[in-house]
């Protein structure tokens, strides 16, 4: 089990059914992630890469083929066991970092830790994974509209952390942010990935690319290359 | 968590929460008041008429000639074919024959009219309930009713006295206070009457030549009234002619219940109608905010469930969302009624006590109850809804 790779894609298809016919968003995709892996998915836009992290994510089921994360196919799972996947299994960072914006950014990172265990935190691992981001206390208690994007972000990561997944998914995690922030927030990535964390991230930008061990170039819903 | 989501997402659209509330709040508002307004007017039926409501009261139809002078009334033969057909249904009972009218009586310097009844002494009892004092005997004991007592500030002993038939002046001593029946009596309504023996009343009012003015049968199993009646109305009426040869005219109490319950009914059956239209309103309002509401959080619960919200939570959330604001504007709609009832109580000549019985209060956890449950109704939609979002598209709206 522990040798099996954490991502595993075989023969993997998403085909969207439109009035003017099928449109291939992926079209017989084959690889693999390892554990401990930073493996980076590059390609412009349309070229199914985002399809493609939606069904690493869960969020999504192949047309046809099989995704094994952790070993365990995908495409039979139910909602619940989908989502439970979400919670347990991985760590999303998004482009938009997407935190809740009723919460603070204390809460934000608590959220799936109280999903998880059903209440609140007494562990202090909040704490320890905020500070880890470069976060100060008082600062914690700001709600995201009070933040920067770097910033936000890292929140993102920290949240992203909470549930100690077996990877964390990026997507395009630098898209906004300036060149500062972007090398800030890869230099985090890069560090829990020397760690031993697994990293799967989806980017078009070929200077964040090259923080991975591996790159992966997809085109038209095809792998072209692997360097 | 969850909780305090839905929480604060209801203090960030304070206006429009508020607003959706007023639905609830004026739905509630109208069943709990009228039906608090309406189980207190019952309460304060029933509770004059209950303690009657076992008894038929008789009254004479068609005139005699007695001594060449014509009357109406009961004779001594009328009232011994009434208590056999009385007989032949049930053995339980009681049959008072009595007289009554109206005179006027001197209390100090004061004259008042009352209403006056004389009945054997040894029927007083099933007739009336003493507060206070004894039973008349002879002819110049009376007893008074409590409400007749207290308007003329009268005590036992006191000393009232009226016009005797043959003109002298007849001057009585209260020996006892009745309880009060309230007005809306059938038979003896005690409340503002004067009541005394037969002789005492032939003394100041005649003996109406030997007949009497009314009779009241009361039956110890009230279930046996409705065969009473219809024995007594075969043996005394419609002997010759159906219509014109009748006579006794029969009071039933238990069909009198019968036709104001019928009443109050169909006036709860009118208010539940106007509150259930305002309640349909309400909660049309409430799905169409709930609906904005998950419109505008969709992308909210796209990120949640991207990062492992269970549908069900997600359902649960916006439940939540619509129960708090069901709950919170059911217990203004409640307050508002608690304060608003007792006002349309006293202007229906009501007591403000009226209030405090337990068909009154039970509108409070009602009220309550169908505003949080019409509320969750309506909220089920919309939260099935949100929860059945696809992430990622959910995600990708702005």
């Amino acid at each position: 089990m522990d040798d099996a790779p954490v991502v595993e894609l075989i023969d993997v298809s998403k085909v969207y059914h439109m009035k003017a016919g099928d449109v291939y968003a992926l079209n017989h995709v084959n690889f693999s992630v390892k554990r401990g892996e930073f493996v980076a998915i590059m390609g412009p836009s349309g070229s199914g890469k985002s399809t493609l992290m939606n069904m690493i994510g869960c969020l999504d089921v192949p047309t046809s083929g099989t995704i094994k994360i952790n070993g365990v196919s995908t495409t039979d799972m139910s909602d619940d066991e989908l989502t439970e996947h979400r919670l347990n299994t991985i760590g999303f960072i998004f482009q938009k970092f997407n935190l809740i914006s009723l919460l603070t950014a204390y809460e934000n990172v608590e959220y799936p830790l109280i999903l998880k265990y059903g209440q609140r935190d007494h562990s202090e691992r909040v704490k320890k994974l905020l500070t880890m981001v470069g976060f100060t206390e008082d600062r914690m208690q700001h709600t995201p509209y009070e933040l920067s994007g770097g910033q936000q972000q890292r929140v993102s990561i920290a949240r992203a952390l909470a549930n100690d997944p077996t990877f964390l998914l990026c997507d395009e995690p630098t898209g906004n942010l300036d060149s500062k922030m972007s090398t800030q927030i890869m230099e985090i990535l890069s560090d829990l990935h020397k760690q031993g964390r697994t990293l799967v991230m989806v980017t078009h930008n070929p200077e964040t690319a090259e923080y991975a061990d591996r790159v992966i170039v997809i085109r038209d819903g095809e792998i072209v290359g692997e360097e | 968590m969850i909780v305090s989501l839905a929480l604060r997402n209801l203090k960030l659209n304070k206006f429009r929460t508020i607003l959706s509330m007023l639905g609830i709040v004026i739905g509630v508002f109208a069943i709990c008041s009228m039906g608090m307004v309406s189980a207190g007017f019952t309460d304060e039926m029933d509770n004059m008429i209950s303690d009657t409501a076992d008894t038929l009261t008789l009254s004479p139809l068609g005139e005699k000639v007695v001594d060449g002078h014509p009357t109406v009334g009961f004779s001594e033969k009328d009232i011994r074919n009434i208590e056999s057909a009385t007989k032949s249904v049930t053995k339980e009972y009681e049959l008072v024959p009595y007289y009554t009218s109206y005179k006027p009586v001197t209390i100090g310097k004061e004259m008042v009219t009352a209403s006056v009844y004389g009945l054997d002494s040894n029927d007083m009892s099933s007739l009336v309930t003493l507060v206070s004092g004894t039973w008349p005997r002879g002819g110049t004991n009376v007893i008074v009713g409590e409400q007749f007592a207290e308007d003329n500030d009268l005590r036992v002993g006191s000393r009232v006295s009226f016009l005797g038939v043959s003109g002298q002046e007849v001057t009585c001593r209260v020996v006892g206070v009745m309880e009060n029946t309230g007005m809306l009596t059938f038979g003896i309504a005690t409340d503002s009457a004067i009541l005394g023996t037969t002789e005492w009343y032939s003394s100041i009012v005649g003996n109406n030549y030997g007949l009497y003015n009314s009779i009241i049968i009361k039956a110890y199993d009230p279930t046996e009234l409705a065969a009473v009646d219809a024995a007594i109305e075969k043996k005394m009426n419609g002997k010759e002619d159906r219509d014109s040869d009748n006579t006794v005219s029969i009071l039933n109490s238990y069909e009198l219940m019968d036709i104001f319950d019928e009443l109050m009914s169909m006036s709860s059956l009118f208010t539940t109608i106007i509150s259930a239209i305002s309640l349909l309103v309400a909660a049309v309002a409430i799905t169409n905010v709930m609906l904005m509401s998950v419109k505008e959080r969709t992308r909210e619960v796209g990120i949640l469930r991207s990062i492992g919200t269970f549908r069900s939570q997600i359902l649960q959330m916006f439940l939540y969302e619509a129960g708090l604001i069901g709950l919170i504007g059911a217990v203004f709609g409640v307050i508002l009624s608690l304060i608003v009832s007792p006002i349309f109580m006293m202007i229906m000549g009501l007591e403000f006590t009226a209030m405090f019985s337990v068909s009154v209060l039970v509108y409070i956890p009602v009220g309550i109850g169908v505003g949080l449950v019409v509320c969750l109704i309506s909220g089920l939609y919309p939260a099935w809804k949100a929860a059945n979002l696809n992430p990622v598209e959910a995600m990708s709206t702005d």
